[in-house]
């Protein structure tokens, strides 16, 4: 089939387009032609997803003229994550009387609608999902529901395919797998995809679009040397002197013991009926040890950091020691918890309540989801040091989930850190975040890796976002 | 074994159905100290049964499950659930002698088989605990002297108890103690530690009586909860259909419907529902929920006159004693209606459509809140728990009904329930015949075609003065106010 018959040039006219009133991008002017591949870029909370999630049909025009939209659009977003994944938990709400509920297997989620099911079936395999097919999608890693998200994209047959950040949470093999599948649908498949990190900008993109404030501020042909320079100035952290906000003085906590590590695991395992997702690890973090540790998807990293903070069910049933307490022995969770500061993916999904970014904060003195308790002024004020930090203090009372993914994260980070906690647990926290906030988020922990307080665990896929002042590394491998 | 209710003289009835107080947060001062160290059984472990193990474990308690044998042997679900969850597992006759408090989290009608199994196996001075006391109150079951009786019920899935709990936070709980079995005066102690160790003293907690709480229970699930929603269903699709509005488009209003309009009022009771209306739609709305009042009142006070005076247990228990013939007829029937058989249409329909499409959904739902609210509490149950039972619970049953329509409902309340749920429909339904030969599709399926949205001043202020203080709307914003933060049910 020929191309232009499938796909002629998309037209965006002065378009104004709303969304749910969280959101507008104004007088967007854009032609993307047939041959193009688009990378979007700007900062969080600029509009790229918004812009992106346009040419999927998404938004109430309001002006202007939105030409020649494609008919078959295979999109992949957090957005789009977050939503097939709050559609799996609520089926699992609902559960009035005493039924669990099991969830949708992830064959079904992959293989029903399918348009190729021959190239989803290879997919499947490339991905290293196959071992994964009758386990239900809810209990799937962010990794690997995003791979399974991506899969149902790829196979769909597009006319246009958009990926939002599609390489984010993936490890090095998949990733190279993936840019590689890409590269090889170039001349079937045209692309638009949102990227926050320049490095990460396929070989064969053509263009990029830079948004900023709802509005298309920049098209650059690639080839243009000197304009693309530029661009990626403008989207560079600019040198700022950081300072961290200071602790709640009134927020104490038990002494520790200094002879003792902060946590040891012995031996631990983790095991779904005869699936070993995590194999007899033995791991001490000292005081003032910091941590990287890093795997595949599926290796058990979230599985190892949910044994420590106490969310993981069997750690009951392992040989671990945190903060003073051997595990199991009438100690409550939250005895736990009033020691660590976190921030996970998992965390985001789980924090959907309507409730002010101030209160996100402030939640992080609390442990909570939500604030239940009345805050003090001192926390406020801290609260309101952190926001200003984060270039946000204009958004103080706006309600948490009208925010960017991105935004989201920042205040996330913000509330792991505002204690100022004696472990300090950032599972991928530049997840979704542009270059500008992601070298801001690296400069904090930078900072706080320097301090004597707190001990950092950090966990990445991306190995040039090494953070000085980090020294131990532990690797798992997938079993 | 006799009707418990039925033996008590009248003053001591009225007594136990009266009993209810709303807990200050000061008297959870101890946390969970009363039951440390002790040893906390668990039968049963479905969604109740594991989540609630998991809060308890969570709080420095210690929990593991009591199977029956051939559950364990054949690694049922039960089982799979507690040993994934890394739970000690065993047999009722391993683990129940050891236990200081035995948690009797199975479906209602195992109550009797299941505590005619443990008792002669617990241990002098025990605890035995029910999250629902109709087999005490009920049932009349006997339970040997030297042991404690409490309940503690937390007023949400099991599902949700456990996500309120993570967050760190609870669910709204009710607690009770039986107090002819309180040998050594620690019941209420146990109860208030066992909530702790839930979260519920977060969210706020009722004492109450196991006779209030089996009463209210009852008159809300079989009423408003899900008979209203039912007969509602039916009556508003065919009455659509009949008037020419799409099958589909009739399906999915009322299908996603009911919970939409409720969410509104989980969030700010009946006047934020009404208040989602224009105008002229919310006068509408409550004319025709006065109506609808009127006409239905008497069958309100009969179900809950069945209730009080144990009509609806015995002839529940005669059909279940009968194979469950009549309730397994009807579930068959429910399947067959013409809402069940259509599926949700293909079309959009916004949040606010919901509301200007259904404005006879809104007021079946203002109707059905208030009668139950209004009936209970003329029976003598205290506000508090009378609005737990209706207003609080009717958006949970709403999003059952939003996943696969009314036999979802119907499968995954309790047995109790929906025997209640078919006595309802079965009078309501022929109760509602006239009334519905006036209604068009300007309140159902299209909304109203008015020039504008005029009304006459004086009218309105009466609607939202009458709306404002209904008494439901008074005690719900009082317990509204426990639950700061709540989290939208996406």
């Amino acid at each position: 089939m020929d191309k232009t018959t499938r796909l002629g040039s998309i037209q965006l006219e002065k378009a104004t387009v709303n969304f749910d009133d969280r959101f507008t991008l104004s007088e967007i002017d854009w032609t993307i032609e047939q041959n193009q591949h688009w990378v979007i870029t700007g900062t969080n909370g600029s509009g790229k997803s918004a812009l992106a999630a346009v040419l999927a049909g998404v938004g109430d025009i309001e002006n202007g003229t939105i030409s020649n939209l494609p008919t078959k659009v295979g999109l992949v977003s957090f957005e789009a994550q977050a939503e097939l994944i709050a559609k799996e938990l609520k089926k699992d709400d609902a559960d009035i009387m005493d039924v669990i509920a099991i969830g949708t297997p992830v064959e079904e989620m992959i293989f029903d609608h399918c348009q190729d099911p021959e190239l989803a079936k290879t997919l499947v395999d490339k991905f290293g999902l196959t071992p994964l097919l009758d386990r239900a999608f809810r209990k799937l890693s962010t990794g690997e529901t995003r791979k399974v998200m991506l899969i149902r994209a790829l196979s769909s047959k597009p006319d246009l395919l958009i990926l939002d950040e599609p390489f984010d949470g993936l490890d090095v093999d998949t990733l190279a797998m993936l840019q590689a599948h890409l590269a090889s649908i170039i001349d079937t498949t045209p692309m638009v995809l949102v990227l926050n990190r320049f490095d990460e900008m396929p070989d064969f993109i053509t263009h990029i679009a830079y948004v900023d404030h709802g509005r298309l501020a920049l098209t650059v042909d690639k080839n243009d040397e000197n304009a693309f320079n530029e661009l990626y100035q403008l989207l560079h952290l600019k040198t700022t002197d950081l300072s961290v906000p200071e602790a709640d003085p009134a927020n104490t906590l038990p002494a520790l013991d200094p002879s003792q590590p902060l946590v040891k695991l012995n031996q631990a395992t983790i095991k779904y009926g005869e699936t070993v997702i995590v194999d007899k690890l033995d791991w001490t973090i000292e005081k003032g040890q910091h941590w990287q540790l890093s795997g595949p998807n599926g290796s058990g990293k979230t599985g190892v950091l949910s044994l420590i903070t106490g969310d993981h069910p069997q750690c009951y049933v392992n040989d671990i020691f945190v903060f003073g307490f051997q595990r199991g022995n009438g100690e409550s969770i939250w005895q736990i918890k009033q020691f660590i500061g976190y921030v996970s993916t998992a965390l985001q999904w789980e924090y959907r309540v309507s409730t002010s970014c101030r209160n996100v904060i402030i939640s992080g003195f609390y442990d909570s989801i939500g604030m239940y308790t009345k805050s003090s002024d001192k926390q406020k004020k801290i609260a309101d040091q952190w926001l200003t930090l984060l270039g946000m203090n204009d958004r103080a009372d706006q309600p948490f989930n009208k925010l960017s993914y991105g935004d989201q994260r920042l205040l996330l980070i913000a509330r792991a850190m505002v204690k100022h906690p004696p472990l300090l647990i950032l599972d991928e926290p530049c997840l979704g975040l542009d270059d500008m906030n992601r070298q801001l988020v690296l400069a904090l922990i930078e900072k706080i890796c320097q301090g004597s307080e707190t001990t950092v665990l950090y966990v990445n896929h991306h190995t040039e976002d090494r953070i000085n002042g980090i020294e131990n590394y532990l690797g798992l491998k997938k079993n | 074994m006799a009707n418990y209710f039925n033996t008590l003289p009248l003053r001591e009835q009225l007594e136990q159905l009266g009993k209810c107080r709303f807990m200050d947060s000061s008297e959870f001062a101890d946390g969970v100290d009363a039951l440390k160290g002790k040893k906390m059984v668990v039968i049963g472990c479905g969604a109740q049964g594991l989540n609630q193990g998991l809060n308890l474990r969570d709080s420095g308690l210690d929990v593991s499950y009591a199977l029956r044998p051939e559950a364990i042997a054949q690694k049922r679900q039960s089982w799979k659930n507690a040993t994934e969850n890394g739970f000690v597992v065993g047999t009722y006759e391993d683990l129940i002698p050891t236990a200081d408090v035995v948690l009797n989290l199975t479906p209602d009608k195992q109550h009797t088989p299941v505590v005619k199994a443990v008792m002669p196996l617990m241990k002098q001075g025990a605890c035995l605990s029910y999250s629902h006391g109709f087999n005490i109150v009920e049932e009349g079951m006997q339970i040997r002297e030297d042991l404690t009786v409490i309940m503690v019920a937390p007023k949400c899935p099991g599902s949700e108890v456990r996500a309120e709990y993570v967050r760190g936070f609870g669910v709204p709980t009710l607690i009770a103690v039986h107090e002819d079995n309180d040998p050594k005066g620690e019941g209420l102690a146990l109860a208030k530690a066992y909530a702790v160790g839930t979260g519920g003293h977060k969210a706020g907690v009722l004492m109450s009586s196991f006779i209030a709480e089996v009463k209210s229970d009852l008159m809300g699930e079989q009423t408003i909860l899900c008979g209203m929603l039912q007969t509602g269903s039916i009556l508003c699709f065919d009455k659509m259909v009949e008037e020419g509005i799409d099958a589909g488009y009739a399906s999915k209003l009322i299908q996603f419907g009911w919970e939409t309009i409720t969410e509104a009022l989980k969030y700010g009771g009946v006047t934020n529902m009404l208040d989602r209306l224009s105008n002229p739609a919310k006068i509408k709305a409550f004319d025709l929920s006065e109506e609808l009042k009127v006409i239905m009142r008497p069958l309100y006070n009969k179900h809950q006159d069945d209730i009080i005076d144990g009509t609806f247990s015995r002839v529940m228990m005669e059909d279940w004693a009968n194979d469950d013939k009549n309730l397994l007829g009807w579930r068959a029937e429910t399947a067959e209606t013409n809402f069940e058989k259509t599926p949700a249409g293909d079309v959009e329909i916004s949040e606010q459509e919901f509301f200007d499409n259904g404005i006879l959904m809104v007021a079946m739902v203002k109707a059905g809140v208030e009668l139950a609210f209004e009936t209970m509490t003329a029976a003598g149950i205290i506000a508090e728990s009378a609005y737990y039972e209706s207003l609080h619970e009717t958006p949970l049953i709403a999003n059952t009904i939003a996943r696969k329509k009314l036999y979802e409902m119907n499968a995954t309340i309790s047995d109790t329930a929906e025997y209640g749920c078919y006595l309802y429909n079965h009078a309501c339904l022929p109760l509602l015949g006239d009334f519905m030969k006036d209604i068009k599709t300007d309140v159902i399926g299209k909304g109203l075609s008015v020039e504008d949205n005029g009304v006459d001043n004086a009218r309105l202020i009466e609607v939202n003065e009458a709306l404002r203080s209904h008494p439901v709307e008074a005690i719900g914003s009082v317990l509204r106010g426990h639950m700061a933060d709540m989290k939208k049910i996406v």
